[in-house]
């Protein structure tokens, strides 16, 4: 029997380390038997106490869903001394690398970047770009689009009816599209990894 | 009689069947923009059409033809080996988008899915074939791919729906209309209607799926079994089959197979490729938390011939190292000395949930225990490393040969242009674009 955690905090981690090992939540007497609860009355307790905390929720069936748990990293902001509780700073406002970067997931795409026409945009050659696709693309989105049957990343303008695109390098020329302009999706970040 | 509607009740129930068009073909015209509008094979590694863009199959080529008719079929063909990694992401991606519009999804296949839209109208604010178009049109929007739906009051009748018009159909049945789609649908077109049942109804007089829903329950009970009378009772509109929601989480059986090219006679090296397709199975079952108690093993030639074996064990089990003795005897006789052999597989049958396995008197709980921990650590090196950190001795000589060799051996792009920190067992769980820029 695993020796058991005292406050709500430790216990959530417990939890968070179960569902990042098993890739799902524990069932309420997975639970009991992680934290070492013997009666199903105090796990239920404990995931109200959890849910008011934002660390998971349950769904219609009663089964837990990650919220916070599923966060791997925390956003550190100003720390006021003795303030919140450790508790809270564990299981709220914490944001993963993942959701900072991708808004629409099922959108997005990755891309290598090989050219060198976005370089004061701050896009290598070699930098991987986050890509989402389906949305509209605005004036001054930089976007990967296709003009007369060629591909090309460059901002996006739009002045009433007419287009340009327009690179960030000046040894490119900017591009009117003549036949037809397709926009695969729009840059949504960029990617470095030097280590 | 063909007059008369099935049901005047237009919608009981709404479920939806959506079918992603030429699946893999389409992901690698998505992530591939310059391959739009032209013809598509995916499979070269495996030597045979696993799938063909509609541009190829306009031309003739067909799913499963050799690779070799296919280019005498559609010459300007693209022929790409397959990328499973991309396909796997784009499904997942697929299912996601659905469960936007639904939480009541069930993963059918890798491109297909069932979604229960019962009482949703409310909630999208439109009949259901708007809330049909609403996600074919999000799912070609984001993935770049287009999908066949089906929308009517069960699933047997949905999924005759979604393959009425392909690609990029959308087939509505309500209730009153089943009749007149029906009565040009061949019965053995019908989902679970095989070609047998199809030729038995035949000589009955039951050519088309309306003539079946017309019989009466007594014919169907007579000459059918229980499988087809839930099958009638779909076709009259009365829904049998419930849309599964649960994450597959439970199998019948798992299987894995692997084809190796240029064939070989070599023993060693054909039962490596058994021992590897044992351990991939395992792992499988172990993630699934499921142990096996049937082992199916079998061996297929050069000429396509398939030898194989059924094992039984004496205790449910999801360990290599436990079921590799039986397996080698197994395989020991269905090898034959100087036959070529292209491909194994290994089937794990009977599975049952790991919680329920009782120990036998004769067991070595001890040991049991300890091959537990054992594969607890191995799987945990395996997330952290890769899969087959460690593996049995009997899987290495698997590395004489890589899978495929020659033409073949070509590997996805996406296996090749690594990123920094990526590495040849795990990359960003993101399909690439390929588009150079």
């Amino acid at each position: 029997m695993a020796k058991t955690p005292e406050n709500p905090g430790t216990r959530a981690a417990a939890i968070a380390a179960f569902y990042r090992r098993e890739g799902r939540m524990p069932s309420f007497s997975e639970v009991g038997r992680l934290l070492g609860l013997k009666s199903k009355n105090s796990v239920s307790k404990l995931v109200s106490r959890l849910e008011d905390a934002k660390a998971l929720r349950r769904d219609s069936k009663g089964r837990l869903v990650p919220v916070s748990i599923a966060l791997p990293l925390k956003a550190l902001g100003v720390v006021e001394a003795g303030f919140p509780s450790p508790a809270e700073e564990e299981l709220a406002d914490t944001l993963s690398l993942d959701d900072l970067l991708i808004k629409n997931r099922e959108a997005t795409f990755l891309l290598k970047v090989s050219g060198d026409s976005m370089i004061e945009a701050g896009i290598l050659p070699g930098d991987m770009v986050l890509v989402e696709r389906g949305g509209e693309a605005r004036s001054g989105d930089i976007v990967i689009a296709e003009v007369d049957g060629k591909w090309t990343m460059k901002y996006l303008e739009k002045k009433g009816s007419s287009v340009t695109l327009r690179p960030a390098n000046p040894r490119y020329r900017e591009i009117r599209p003549k036949e037809e302009l397709k926009i695969a999706g729009v840059v949504t970040s960029v990617i470095r990894k030097y280590k | 009689m063909t007059a008369e509607p099935i049901t005047i009740r237009s919608w009981p129930r709404a479920i939806m069947h959506i079918d992603a068009d030429a699946f893999f073909a389409s992901c690698e015209q998505a992530v591939k923009p310059a391959l739009k509008g032209r013809p598509v094979i995916t499979g070269k590694e495996r030597g045979i059409v696993a799938a063909a863009s509609y541009e190829a199959k306009r031309r003739g080529v067909e799913r499963g033809m050799r690779l070799f008719e296919a280019k005498k079929a559609c010459p300007d063909a693209v022929i790409l080996p397959s990328d499973y990694e991309t396909y796997s992401l784009f499904s997942m991606r697929m299912f996601q988008i659905l469960r936007r519009f639904s939480p009541a999804v069930e993963e059918y296949s890798i491109d297909e899915a069932f979604v229960d839209l019962t009482g949703l109208r409310r909630l999208h604010r439109g009949p259901y074939g708007e809330i049909a178009k609403k996600i074919q049109e999000t799912v070609e929007r984001e993935l770049g791919i287009t999908v066949s739906i089906g929308v009517s009051l069960t699933k047997v009748l949905a999924k005759a729906a979604s393959k009425h018009r392909k690609p990029h159909g959308l087939t509505v049945i309500p209730g009153r209309d089943i009749h007149l789609f029906l009565k040009d649908l061949p019965v053995g077109k019908v989902w679970g209607i095989g070609p047998n049942t199809a030729e038995l109804l035949g000589k009955l007089g039951v050519n088309t799926a309306l003539e079946l829903a017309r019989k009466p329950e007594a014919f169907v009970k007579r000459y059918l079994s229980k499988p087809y009378i839930e099958v009638w009772h779909e076709l009259n509109g009365r829904g049998v089959y419930v849309v599964n929601q649960e994450d597959k989480t439970s199998y019948q059986s798992i299987g894995k197979t692997r084809t190796f090219t240029p064939p070989s006679s070599d023993e060693t090296f054909v039962f490596a490729q058994v021992s590897r397709n044992l351990e991939n199975a395992c792992i499988k079952a172990r993630r699934y938390r499921l142990s096996a108690t049937r082992i199916i093993l079998f061996l297929k030639t050069q000429e396509f011939r398939t030898s194989g074996v059924e094992l039984k064990l004496t205790r449910p089990s999801a360990y290599p190292l436990e079921l590799l003795g039986s397996t080698r005897e197994g395989f020991a006789g269905i090898f034959t000395g100087g036959v070529l052999y292209r491909a194994t597989g290994v089937i794990l049958a009977g599975l049952v949930p790991e919680s329920s396995v009782q120990y036998t008197l004769f067991d070595d709980v001890t040991k049991i225990e300890k091959l537990s921990r054992i594969y607890g650590a191995m799987d945990g090196l395996s997330e952290k490393f890769g899969k087959h950190t460690i593996s049995l001795v009997s899987s290495l000589p698997v590395k004489l040969q890589r899978q495929h060799e020659g033409g073949r051996g070509d590997v996805p792009k996406r296996k090749t242009g690594l990123f920094k920190g990526e590495n040849k067992r795990q990359r960003l769980g993101v399909p690439v674009l390929d588009v150079k820029v």
